[in-house]
């Protein structure tokens, strides 16, 4: 039952994106591509070959790799409910973090290595964002862990149950930082439009410029995988311990649809931020964490 | 049910904090009075009904809905700018609410009094630190009178911890404070808004006698 969580995140993964773009173009009024164009997209970049510069080094031929490889590993540790995932030890959630963040210094670095200004900058931004984002993670996980008293996803996952008025409200907040920890790590919109045409306004899309072929069709899978991930975690919080497969196996598909339509919902009808309005967006969530987190602490009675 | 709301309280202020329009200042001191509100509803239910239908119209009629239209109605009709325009940028006002509400956990923790339950305190601190900093950092008079509102909002929870035992009296004079605050301020703005063009603070240096 280990690889559950797995196979589930890569089916998952094969219908997010087209859930969302299908999601857009039905506020839009238009009929859009079907749910599985996009996955058809990446098999078609990944038959072709890669194109690279001849001011490039090894670095750059190696970062989509890496990047893909981490964003994979990480995925190994999200359980599914009771069940833990592949791999599982005391504190791997601060494992999880920083493989992703391997991933995306790789990502970081290649962008330098190709010595284009615009995706030294679409770097530089990116790097900002990721620092900024980092400590409403840790600080989400760490009061969860405080709540449980386990150190590792599946623990945590396995043992929470909410009960009280009080849970059930740091539960939902949770939701909504995961969703826009998620929105913000896949560059979407209200921080960053995967659809924008200027490179001045690029984030994520300025980076993986020179990316061509396979190396292409890895970066943009590894972002679908990304988003199954998170979408994941958030079905965890939904899935109380307890439930047979057959209950919490529709609530995973569920949440990844609501998932993907919610955030087809935001792109539809909000636009991206002005880019000095981004680093104080992001640090609302750390705020919010930190709420969660007093939140616990009067659940527990640890303040006299 | 109480702490969610409190809660939800706290994250209008991180929100006030970071907000870029005046049109979004009004609609969150609305959402604060429906807020106050429900809290109002949960805590006080046991008080006599003629008392409790009091508060509550109280919160709901003024808090939400009067004083916003009000708000609203000046700044359409002195053409005010929508933004804030804040002395600090937004980003040090996120950290520093951030801050207050880490900082009046503290203090609220230190204390030892068991009278008053401890999230009623914390979240009526942080709303008066929160209020005291956007009537400092803010330009606007009209957000110098959102300011004190939100320091009112403060006050309202504080009494709604210990509503149960007085609550008439709190509440009434609460309820003038605002009424009285809003309109004489309101008028003052007005004034203002017909000699000179902005209503920034800083305007008032050049007057002389």
């Amino acid at each position: 039952m280990h690889v559950l969580s797995l196979i589930l995140i890569i089916i998952a993964s094969w219908f997010f994106t087209g859930i969302v773009i299908r999601t857009k173009s039905i506020f839009s009024g238009r009929k859009g591509p079907g749910i599985m164009q996009p996955m058809k997209d990446i098999i078609r970049s990944l038959r072709k070959g890669s194109v690279y510069s001849s001011t490039s080094s090894f670095i750059f031929q190696l970062a989509p790799t890496v990047y893909f490889s981490t964003v994979l590993m990480a995925i190994l540790f999200i359980p599914f409910g009771n069940h833990a995932g592949v791999l599982s030890f005391n504190g791997d959630f601060v494992f999880f973090a920083y493989a992703l963040a391997l991933g995306k210094f790789f990502m970081i670095i290649a962008a330098l290595d190709t010595g284009s200004s615009f995706e030294g900058m679409g770097a530089s931004r990116e790097a900002l964002y990721s620092m900024l984002v980092e400590p409403a993670f840790f600080i989400l996980m760490g009061s969860f862990s405080l709540l449980t008293g386990y150190t590792s996803f599946a623990g945590i996952f396995g043992s929470l149950h909410f009960g009280s008025y009080i849970s059930y409200g740091i539960g939902a907040l949770a939701s909504f930082v995961f969703v826009t920890i998620a929105l913000i790590e896949n560059s979407r919109v209200p921080v960053d439009d995967p659809k924008t045409h200027l490179e001045l306004t690029m984030i994520h899309e300025v980076m993986i410029l020179d990316n061509s072929g396979f190396d292409l069709g890895l970066i943009l899978y590894a972002t679908n995988l990304k988003f199954a991930m998170y979408g994941a975690i958030i079905a965890n919080f939904f899935l109380t311990p307890g439930y047979e497969w057959y209950y919490s196996i529709p609530i995973f598909v569920v949440v990844q649809m609501v998932f993907a339509m919610i955030v087809g919902i935001i792109e539809s009808f909000s636009a991206r931020f002005r880019m000095n309005h981004n680093p104080q967006f992001i640090l609302m969530f750390t705020s919010i964490s930190l709420l969660i987190f007093l939140g616990v602490l009067l659940m527990m009675g640890k303040i006299i | 049910m109480t702490n969610i709301l409190l809660i939800t309280y706290t994250i209008s202020l991180i929100y006030i904090a970071m907000a870029n329009r005046m049109l979004t200042y009004i609609r969150i001191i609305a959402f604060q009075g429906l807020l106050l509100f429900g809290i109002a509803f949960v805590e006080l239910i046991e008080i006599n009904l003629l008392n409790l239908v009091f508060v509550l119209l109280e919160t709901i009629i003024i808090k939400a809905v009067a004083i916003p239209y009000f708000l609203k109605y000046i700044l359409d009709r002195n053409r005010i700018t929508r933004e804030a325009e804040p002395y600090v940028s937004n980003f040090v006002s996120v950290v520093v609410v951030t801050l207050i509400v880490l900082g009046s956990f503290f203090l609220a923790n230190s204390v030892q009094d068991t009278s008053v339950r401890k999230i009623f305190f914390i979240v009526a601190l942080s709303a008066l630190f929160t209020g005291l900093y956007i009537i400092i950092t803010r330009r606007k008079i009209l957000t110098h009178v959102m300011g004190f509102m939100i320091i009112e909002n403060g006050v309202f929870v504080l009494s709604l911890a210990v509503g149960s035992e007085m609550p008439m009296l709190v509440n009434t004079g609460i309820l003038l404070d605002i009424f009285v605050s809003v309109i004489l301020l309101g008028i003052f703005a007005d004034k203002i808004g017909d000699v000179f063009e902005e209503q920034d603070v800083e305007q008032l240096k050049n007057l002389k006698d």
